[in-house]
């Protein structure tokens, strides 16, 4: 078995002491920056990228694997710590393990959520390794008209998730595809809404985006509040599991990676639709369904794998379309590009050993992790309880560094700024912030897949749905936007109401 | 806290506000789209259309969160501080204005310890200092040791040599 | 503490020595392009053959690297230890962004490198060779789509190219703009279009696999081991070679521009610069002095004109 072989090749790679030692860095790393609160995954790995540059590629991609794994575990901590998720895809684990931490319970919710990561990091990375090349095969029959409507239907899932303000989620996503007109139109090369200005003519950075909506808008809004929150939480009884907690959590486990995967498999899916989906699951099959909303393990158990293998899933699409699904992919999309690494059809063939050394690296990433993590709950928890000052100020710091490595133009820095403003002002009013985001990523790919289908066709809108593949992904697409609404008259939308209307 | 819709009749004032600038915001992506070569080549769409279509959907949203604002129906914002914002905000207007000729540190110095007295510690001195060393180690350690490029300025240039 | 470092620093400032000086190259693009990798490629051989004792590089990326020549021209004027790296995309970045700084703004020392553009076609197409295909597009424009670069770019530029002098109006290109070399070789593996264009090195190895045909060559006279003709041999008068170069600071003198010249060149003499190349699949294209300078004009001219043609720039 040919992908076996290789796969083997690449962790024997990786079992160098000096990679390791690369990984257990980035690892550290990664969790280190990922825990502050605001940085989620994607962030996390933008503001290490430049880390790994200078490395050889094998080391190189390890410390990537690290630090990617690191953030995603880092994110989950603030959740359940400090009730501020670094993104969307942890916004439920807040929902009971912030209540866990609130009775004392941090320990198990942390330990579960490790744990959770680690199960649903290693069955999906090993799902994608074996999966993924049959995958291939699909995608190179797939071209603009059936990226065009896969596209389509990632607008129509993210904003069926936006809950219960319709109005506020789409006013933020039509922000997001507003700015995302910003710069030269990818097909005539025209230069749209740069008023002359050179730098905004590669459009808007969604780095600069993000940092500034999510890190400095919510620095604006939490010095704002009148009175302070309440901040960590002392750890009361066992910081460990007990064997009750094991029992509850494993199948739980088992259930979030098998959402998971498939969702971020999906290039529409995406970690933060699978977790929601994975909360209502185990919401509904819980034994002790009254101990939702007051710290039921389960519902950090199953969102938490479930984030987690979608993550993995969504490097899926992300290998074999070259399709980035969240931000966090698009960022990882660009650390592929630092090694040469050009994700899409052909990369299993034209860079297999990069691939399997990717995935080796993967594995590797995720078992250090963890390691690294368990006994190490407890120096987490100290770390967060740097004072809010400092905390913050670190955090400006570190969210403006980003920027400033990558770009540091004043144009650049203005932005950051400005977006910052808006997101501390989309707070106050209650707009999500995230689809911002979303609409400046699928916005530019959606309007490109679609011209390059009308040109190839010349003009001929059916087109659109001539295969059954685009026919179909646009069928799903309509049940999408409809089966919600019957949901939601029904009372059943109430889980996906409640989850994002604090969404942030 | 934030689900929390009032119910009341009152016009809310920021939902205008917010309705205006959607509207701006359309108003200058269907300019844009004028200025824009019409000729959607073989795809009939051109460089032009999507935008303005992006234009008429920030019109809806704008018209309908007027309604919204007449119904009372936007979350009302809990008693703001004012302070700790603006402190957070000289501070990064500071560090842009400062970063290219006084360096990543002193400019990093200025943001860090403006926000730290925006979540109320002080004295300034004492935040700016602090945020001086942490600017300073940061630019040793990803500039000198991870080989980003971090704008220095004379304080770098003593301290880690050209 | 404090004092060791300044003591350090100070006596490192002492120590450089007169001669070989340091050099700060600018890529003007994201880490990882080809730019950027030509401005590494440089600092590594400079350093490691002795032409320049530190050479640091900066990226500033953006819109074709009219962002970062911009800002070279502004901010370097007069230094002789600025170097900037550009080529070929960014003489069409210039005309189609209507940049207010060219290249007239900055002091070319040498062209470098160079790749070859190809067309190919999918190996099931039946479209057998460059004339079958120029044949089909002067029949119906529309029906033969293009999958390539950017728009304005290389790419784009050859099958405006082509089209001209086979007597097609260039406006009727049906060219479809990828942003990268491997989402369009995916459109072209896909049969998503009729044809493809792009450097030869990103479709060598799909020739080689027999999933894609090669039909023509950029290059002025046959690649060797590569079984196609070029473009001049099927009787279309177009060559066009993708270049990189290497330019200094504006304002600076005579005898500045000669020193950066002779490092260059002594760059280009290098064993270590040649492997390089080699390692890279860069071909070696050196090209300085008045040569270049003449070269430079031509194509500034030659692109102009054919991006008017095509209708990207009024």
């Amino acid at each position: 078995m040919e992908s076996f072989n290789l796969l083997m090749q690449g962790l024997s790679v990786a079992l160098d002491p000096m990679i390791l030692l690369y990984a257990l860095i980035g690892v550290t790393l990664g969790t280190v920056v990922g825990v502050l609160p605001g940085i989620g995954p994607a962030l996390t790995v933008a503001l290490l990228l430049p880390v790994t540059y200078g490395l050889d590629p094998a080391g190189s991609l390890i410390m990537f694997a690290g630090i990617y794994y690191g953030g995603m575990y880092g994110g989950s901590t603030t959740s359940i710590l400090l009730n501020t998720p670094g993104e969307s895809a942890s916004i439920v684990t807040a929902i009971e393990g912030n209540q866990m931490a609130r009775k004392g319970r941090a320990g198990p919710a942390l330990a579960t959520a490790a744990i959770g990561s680690f199960v649903a990091g290693l069955v999906a990375t090993l799902l994608l390794a074996f999966l993924a090349p049959q995958v291939v095969k699909l995608a190179l029959t797939l071209g603009p008209r059936e990226y065009f409507a896969l596209m389509v239907l990632a607008f129509v899932t993210v904003s069926a998730t936006f809950g219960d303000s319709a109005l506020r989620g789409l006013t933020s996503l039509f922000i997001g595809l507003a700015l995302a007109c910003v710069g030269i139109d990818g097909l005539t090369g025209a230069a749209r809404l740069t008023y002359g200005v050179p730098q905004l003519m590669d459009g808007i950075e969604t780095t600069t985006l993000a940092v500034a909506l999510f890190a400095i808008g919510e620095a604006f809004a939490v010095a704002a509040v009148v009175a302070p929150p309440d901040g960590m939480h002392q750890i009361k009884g066992r910081v460990t599991m007990a064997a009750e907690d094991w029992r509850r959590s494993w199948k739980s486990w088992i259930r979030g990676t098998f959402i998971g995967f498939p969702i971020g498999a999906m290039p529409a899916g995406g970690a933060d639709v699978a977790s929601f989906l994975s909360y209502a699951t185990e919401k509904k099959l819980a034994e002790k369904p009254e101990e939702f909303g007051h710290g039921a393990i389960e519902g950090v158990a199953g969102p938490e794998a479930a984030n987690n293998a979608a993550a993995a899933g969504t490097l899926v699409p992300l290998l074999t379309l070259g399709l980035p699904t969240t931000a966090t992919a698009a960022i990882m999309l660009a650390g592929f590009q630092q090694f040469g690494l050009q994700p899409g059809p052909l990369l299993f063939v034209t860079n297999a050993e990069l691939v399997w050394g990717l995935i080796a690296s993967l594995l590797i990433a995720n078992v250090m992790l963890v390691v690294l993590n368990l006994p190490l709950i407890g120096l987490w928890i100290r770390l967060l309880s740097i004072p809010r000052h400092w905390l913050y100020a670190g955090i400006l710091l570190f969210a403006t560094l980003g920027t400033i490595g990558v770009n540091p133009s004043p144009v650049e820095l203005g932005m950051l700024i400005l977006f910052g403003v808006m997101g501390y002002g989309m707070r106050l009013y209650g707009y999500p912030v995230a689809p911002v985001v979303v609409g400046l990523i699928l916005g530019p790919m959606a309007e490109q897949q679609l011209r390059r289908a009308l040109a190839i066709a010349q003009g001929d809108w059916s087109t659109l749905v001539s295969t059954p593949v685009s026919a179909i992904l646009l069928t799903v697409a309509a049940l999408f936007l409809i089966v919600p609404l019957i949901l939601r008259y029904t009372g059943r939308g109430a889980v996906l109401a409640q989850v994002a209307g604090d969404e942030d | 806290m934030r689900g929390l819709e009032s119910r009341q009749r009152r016009p809310q004032w920021a939902a205008f506000v917010i309705a205006a600038g959607l509207a701006a915001m359309a108003l200058a992506l269907l300019m844009d789209a004028a200025g824009q070569k019409q000729d959607g080549g073989y795809a009939g769409v051109g460089p032009g259309d999507v935008p303005r279509m992006v234009a008429y959907g920030l019109l809806v949203l704008s018209g309908l969160t007027v309604v919204a604002g007449f119904r009372g129906a936007l979350p009302e914002p809990e008693v703001q501080n004012k302070g700790p914002v603006l402190w957070i905000l000289t501070g990064l207007g500071l560090q842009l204005v400062l970063l290219h000729w006084a360096g990543f540190a002193i400019a990093g110095a200025m943001l860090f310890g403006l926000t730290a007295r925006g979540f109320g510690k002080g004295p300034l001195w004492l935040t700016v200092g602090v945020g001086f060393l942490v600017a300073l180690g940061i630019h040793g350690v990803f500039d000198g040791l991870l080989n980003l490029n971090l704008p220095a300025g004379p304080v770098e240039r003593l301290v880690f040599g050209g | 503490m404090k004092h060791v470092l300044l003591g350090a620093a100070m006596a490192v400032a002492l120590a450089v020595p007169a001669y070989a000086q340091d050099y700060t190259i600018m890529a003007p693009a994201a880490p990882g392009g080809g730019w950027d990798g030509t401005a590494r490629s440089i600092q590594e051989v400079m350093q490691a053959e002795g032409i320049a004792p530190s050479v640091e590089v900066i990226n500033v990326p953006g819109a074709g690297g009219t962002v970062g020549l911009a800002q070279f021209a502004a901010d370097s004027a007069g230094d002789p230890t600025k170097l900037i790296v550009g080529g070929y995309v960014m003489v069409g970045a210039i005309l189609t962004n209507g940049s207010p700084v060219s290249l007239k703004d900055v002091t070319p020392i040498a062209r470098l490198t160079g790749d070859t553009e190809a067309i190919v076609v999918p190996a099931s197409s039946d479209i057998m060779t460059i004339n079958d295909l120029v044949e089909k597009m002067k029949a119906d424009p529309g029906s033969v789509s293009w999958a390539g670069g950017s728009a304005g770019g290389a790419d784009h530029i050859l099958v405006g190219l082509l089209a001209k002098s086979a007597g097609v109006d260039p406006t009727k290109i049906n060219y479809v703009a990828y942003s990268g070399g491997g989402e369009a070789l995916a459109a072209i593996l896909g049969n998503q279009v009729t044809a493809g264009v792009s450097s030869i090195g990103e479709f060598s190895e799909q020739v080689k696999a027999g999933t894609m045909r090669l039909l023509a060559v950029s290059s002025d006279a046959r690649l060797e081991g590569v079984d196609a003709p070029t473009l001049k041999e099927a009787g279309y008068d177009v060559v066009l070679q993708n270049w990189r170069m290497v330019a200094a600071a504006p304002g600076i003198t005579d005898e500045q521009k000669a020193k950066i010249a002779a490092d260059i060149e002594k760059l280009n003499a290098s064993a270590g610069w040649n492997t390089m190349l080699a390692t890279k699949g860069w071909s070696n294209t050196y090209l300085a002095g008045d040569a270049f300078t003449a070269q430079l004009e031509a194509d500034i001219a030659a692109t102009d004109a054919i991006l008017r043609d095509i209708g990207l720039v009024k």
